[in-house]
C-alpha cells in the first residue's frame, strides 16, 4: 500500500474522499486547515461534516462563532460541524448495543463501569472513533481535525492493538470495522507542517509511522503552511549580508533584521519542501501565510481562498455567516 | 498592572522541580532544556525529563537521540570550569512500567506473571495515560534518588490540560481494593452485598461488560487483578508522594506559549487550572516574540547611504530592490509586533498573580545546540515582569 503513487491532483483527491483525517505537530495549523478544507468542500457542492475529536475546548468555536455539539449542527448550506465528546460517544455506542435506555443509564451510572472504561486500554478511543465512523455514510465528505500527531497516532493505532486485546464481542467487531474504514480507498490522511526543521522532522516521522504500522491505506498528503517562496536573488542576499555586518544604529539594525527574517522564512520553505519531497516521495502542497493579526475566522478564510483558487472556487463562494 | 520585576535567578535558585506546560509547537521542550542548562551553568546538578516521544529534546540539545537512561550532556564547550552538570532523559513508558513492576512485586514469580499478562502488555503500550503516569513515577524515583538538585519536566502537548496530574489517580482509582474485590470475589464481601452483587445491578453490569468487551477480556482482566492486588499498597504510597511533590513550595509550574491566539488561549486555560488546583504557579514564558519598535518604514531614508556604499560593486538595480524589500519587511514585521502585543496584553491580564511574565525574542536560525540554548537562556534570565 505504501507503493501507491501520489495522486496527480492532491487537493482534488482529498475533496473526492469520503473521510479525511487531519493531523500534524501541535501549532502547525491542523484546525485551520480542517476548517478551510471543509468550507471549500461545501462550496464545491459536497455535503460536508467538519468534526472535532473529543475536545474539551472546541477550537472551532472562535472560527465559526458558535460551539460544536455532539450532534452535527448547520454552519451553512451543505456544511455541518460537531464535536465528538467521549461521554456522548459512549452513550451513543451503548445505545447501539443495548436496546433499553434504562439499562444504558444503569451502566453509565455505575461507578465500577466508569472506572473500568477509564482504565481499559483503548476503550475510549474505540468509542470516539466509532462515533466518527457513524457519520461517514451520512455525508459526502467528513473532515476530522484529530489531536496532534503523537496522540492522533495512538488514537488510530487502537484499531490495531484492540484486535489483540479483545478476542471476541462487539468491541472487537467495531475495531475490525474501524480498521477497514481507515484502510479504505476513500479515506485519506493530511498532515499539516510548517517550514521549520523540527516540524519537518516530526512530519516525516509521523508519515513513516503511519506507513510502517499500515494504519491508513493511502500515503498522507503534507500541507506546508506559512510557505513563502524565495524572492531575493544572490546579489540582493549578498548586500543584506554585508549590511548585517554593521555597524548599524538600532533602527537600521531593525530593518536588516526584518529583511533577514523574511529571507530566512523563504529559505526555510525551500529547504523544508526539499526535505519533505525527498522523504515522502512527492511534493508538499504549499499554503502561503495569512495576513498578520487576523482573527481565526479570517485566517481560515485566507487558507480556504488559497485552496479554492486551485480548484476554481472564488472567495465569494466560500463565505459563511 | 505590573509592580516590580521578578529576579529570574532567584526564582530558579528557589526551585527544585520545574514543570513546563503549554500547547504544542510553542517551544516548550526548548524552554525546558534551557532551564535545565541555565541551572547547570549556575553550578547545579540539573536533569531535564521529556515525555515527548518526538525527539525534540535530543534535537534541541544537538543530539540525534537518547533513550530511557539518564544521559549526561557535555558542557565543556560552554563552561569548561563549571561545577554544574546537565543530564537529559526521554521517557519510554513501557520499560519504565516494567521496571516499576519489578520493583514493587513481592517475588520474581509474581513479577513474571504480571509482565507476561495479556492485559498488562496492552495496558503498558496503549493505556492513554500510561506515559503521563510513568512520567510522574520516574519523577518520584529521580526526586527520591537525591541525585539531582534541579529537575525540569517537559510535558506532552495535551489539549486536556493537566491530565497527567490525574493519571496516577486514575490508575489508583481503578486498582482500589473495592474494585479489585468486585472483579475478583463478587460473592464474599458481605452477605447482604453479595446477594446484591449476584442478583442486582452489579450482576447486570458485569454481564453487560462481558457482552460488550467479550468474556475473554474480562477473564484476562480478572487474572491480571489477581496478580496485581499485592501491588496496590505500593502504588498508593507512591501516588501520594507525587501529589505532595507537585504541591511542594519548591515546585514551580511554568506555562509556555507563543504569541498566537490559540496557544495563548491554552496558556490562559492552564493558568486558571493551576490556580484552581492550587498548584504553585511560577510564571509564563512567551517564546518567539518578534521585536520591532521603529514606526518608520522608509528604508531609503534609514539605510540608503549605507546600502550605496556597501553595494557599489553589485549590479545597480540591487541597492534599490534591497531597500524596497527591507522597507516592506520592516512594515510587515512591525505589523506583526503590534498584533502580538495586543494578544499578550490580554493574556497578562488573565494571568494576573501567576508569577513572572517573560518574553523571549525569536532568535535567528534553528535552536539545536547548546550555544543557541544559552542565548535563549540569557533572554530568559533577564529581570521579568510580575503578573
Amino acid at each position: 500500500m505504501a507503493d501507491r503513487p501520489a495522486p496527480a491532483d492532491p487537493l482534488k483527491s482529498l475533496l473526492d474522499a469520503r473521510l479525511v483525517l487531519v493531523t500534524g505537530k501541535g501549532g502547525t495549523g491542523k484546525t485551520t486547515f480542517s476548517a478551510a478544507l471543509a468550507v471549500l468542500a461545501a462550496a464545491t457542492g459536497k455535503r460536508t461534516l467538519l468534526v472535532e475529536v473529543d475536545s474539551q475546548r472546541p477550537a472551532f468555536t472562535p472560527i465559526f462563532g458558535k460551539e460544536p455539539e455532539f450532534a452535527p449542527s448547520r454552519l451553512k448550506d451543505g456544511l455541518d460541524f460537531c464535536n465528538l465528546r467521549w461521554m456522548d460517544a459512549l452513550m451513543a455506542f451503548l445505545t447501539s448495543l443495548v436496546p433499553s435506555r434504562r439499562v444504558v443509564n444503569l451502566i453509565l451510572g455505575n461507578r465500577m463501569v466508569s472506572r473500568f472504561l477509564d482504565f481499559t486500554p483503548g476503550s475510549q478511543e474505540i468509542v470516539v472513533l466509532s462515533a466518527l465512523a457513524e457519520q461517514v455514510p451520512k455525508y459526502d465528505l467528513v473532515v476530522a481535525d484529530l489531536p496532534a500527531s503523537g496522540h492522533a497516532f495512538s488514537l488510530l493505532d487502537v484499531t490495531r492493538s484492540a484486535l489483540g486485546l479483545f478476542r471476541s464481542g462487539p468491541v472487537r467487531n467495531r475495531a475490525e470495522e474501524l480498521r477497514a474504514l481507515l484502510l479504505s480507498d476513500t479515506t485519506r490522511a493530511a498532515l499539516t507542517a510548517l517550514p521549520e526543521e523540527m516540524v519537518v522532522n516530526e512530519t516525516i516521522e509521523t508519515g513513516d509511522k503511519l506507513r510502517q504500522y499500515e494504519l491508513i491505506g493511502h500515503r498522507p498528503l503534507v500541507f506546508l503552511n506559512r510557505a513563502t517562496l524565495p524572492t531575493l536573488v544572490a546579489e540582493e542576499r549578498e548586500l543584506v549580508r554585508r549590511l548585517a555586518e554593521g555597524p548599524l544604529d538600532p533602527l537600521q539594525a531593525e530593518f536588516v533584521r526584518a529583511g533577514r527574517w523574511e529571507d530566512e522564512l523563504e529559505q526555510g520553505t525551500a529547504l523544508s519542501a526539499g526535505r519533505l519531497t525527498e522523504a515522502l516521495g512527492y511534493e508538499p502542497i504549499m499554503i502561503p501565510p495569512a495576513p498578520a493579526g487576523g482573527s481565526p475566522k479570517q485566517i481560515v478564510e485566507s487558507v480556504a481562498a488559497h485552496l479554492g483558487r486551485q480548484v476554481g472556487v472564488t472567495r465569494r463562494e466560500l463565505q459563511w455567516r | 498592572m505590573a509592580v516590580g520585576r521578578v529576579d529570574m535567578d532567584a526564582w530558579l535558585a528557589a526551585s527544585r522541580l520545574v514543570v513546563c506546560v503549554g500547547a504544542g509547537g510553542v517551544g516548550k521542550t526548548t524552554t525546558a532544556a534551557t532551564l535545565a542548562l541555565c541551572g547547570a551553568l549556575r553550578g547545579r546538578k540539573a536533569l531535564v525529563l521529556t515525555i515527548d516521544p518526538a525527539r525534540r529534546l535530543a534535537n534541541s540539545l544537538g543530539l540525534k537521540e537518547f533513550g530511557n537512561e539518564e544521559t549526561r550532556i557535555d558542557l565543556s564547550p560552554l563552561a569548561p570550569e563549571g561545577e554544574g552538570e546537565l543530564w537529559a532523559m526521554m521517557l519510554d513508558s513501557r520499560s519504565t512500567f516494567d521496571a516499576l513492576i519489578a520493583k514493587i512485586a513481592s517475588d520474581p514469580a509474581a513479577r513474571d506473571r504480571i509482565l507476561g499478562n495479556h492485559v498488562y502488555r496492552h495496558m503498558a503500550d496503549t493505556f492513554a495515560g500510561s506515559q503521563d503516569y510513568m512520567a510522574t513515577e520516574t519523577l518520584y524515583d529521580l526526586v527520591t534518588s537525591g541525585k539531582y538538585d534541579l529537575l525540569v519536566l517537559d510535558t506532552p502537548p495535551v489539549k486536556n490540560a493537566l491530565d497527567f496530574l490525574e493519571s496516577p489517580g486514575r490508575l489508583i482509582n481503578f486498582l482500589d481494593e473495592r474494585v479489585l474485590r468486585w472483579f475478583l470475589h463478587p460473592s464474599d464481601s458481605s452477605p447482604v452485598l453479595s446477594r446484591r452483587l449476584m442478583f442486582g445491578t452489579s450482576a447486570v453490569v458485569y454481564r453487560l461488560l462481558a457482552y460488550v468487551f467479550g468474556k475473554d477480556f474480562l477473564d484476562d482482566l480478572t487474572t491480571f487483578f489477581q496478580d496485581f492486588q499485592g501491588l496496590y499498597g505500593g502504588f498508593v504510597e507512591r501516588h501520594q508522594a507525587v501529589v505532595d511533590l507537585f504541591r511542594d513550595p519548591a515546585t514551580s509550574f511554568v506555562t509556555i506559549c507563543a504569541p498566537n491566539e490559540s496557544s495563548l488561549d491554552v496558556a490562559v486555560f492552564f493558568q486558571e487550572e493551576l490556580a484552581r488546583r492550587e498548584l504553585p504557579r511560577g510564571g509564563m514564558v512567551v517564546n518567539q516574540v518578534h521585536r520591532c519598535e521603529g514606526e518608520e518604514h522608509d528604508a531609503t531614508a534609514v539605510l540608503g547611504a549605507l546600502a550605496e556604499a556597501r553595494g557599489e560593486d553589485l549590479p545597480p538595480s540591487t541597492v534599490a530592490s534591497v531597500l524596497a524589500r527591507l522597507g516592506m519587511a520592516h512594515r510587515r514585521l512591525h505589523a506583526l509586533r503590534v498584533a502580538e502585543q495586543a494578544l499578550t496584553k490580554r493574556v497578562r491580564e488573565a494571568a494576573r498573580g501567576g508569577g513572572f511574565f517573560q518574553e523571549i525574542p525569536r532568535i535567528e536560525g534553528n535552536v539545536h545546540d547548546l550555544a543557541a540554548l544559552a542565548t535563549v537562556g540569557e533572554a530568559l534570565f533577564t529581570p521579568a515582569e510580575r503578573l
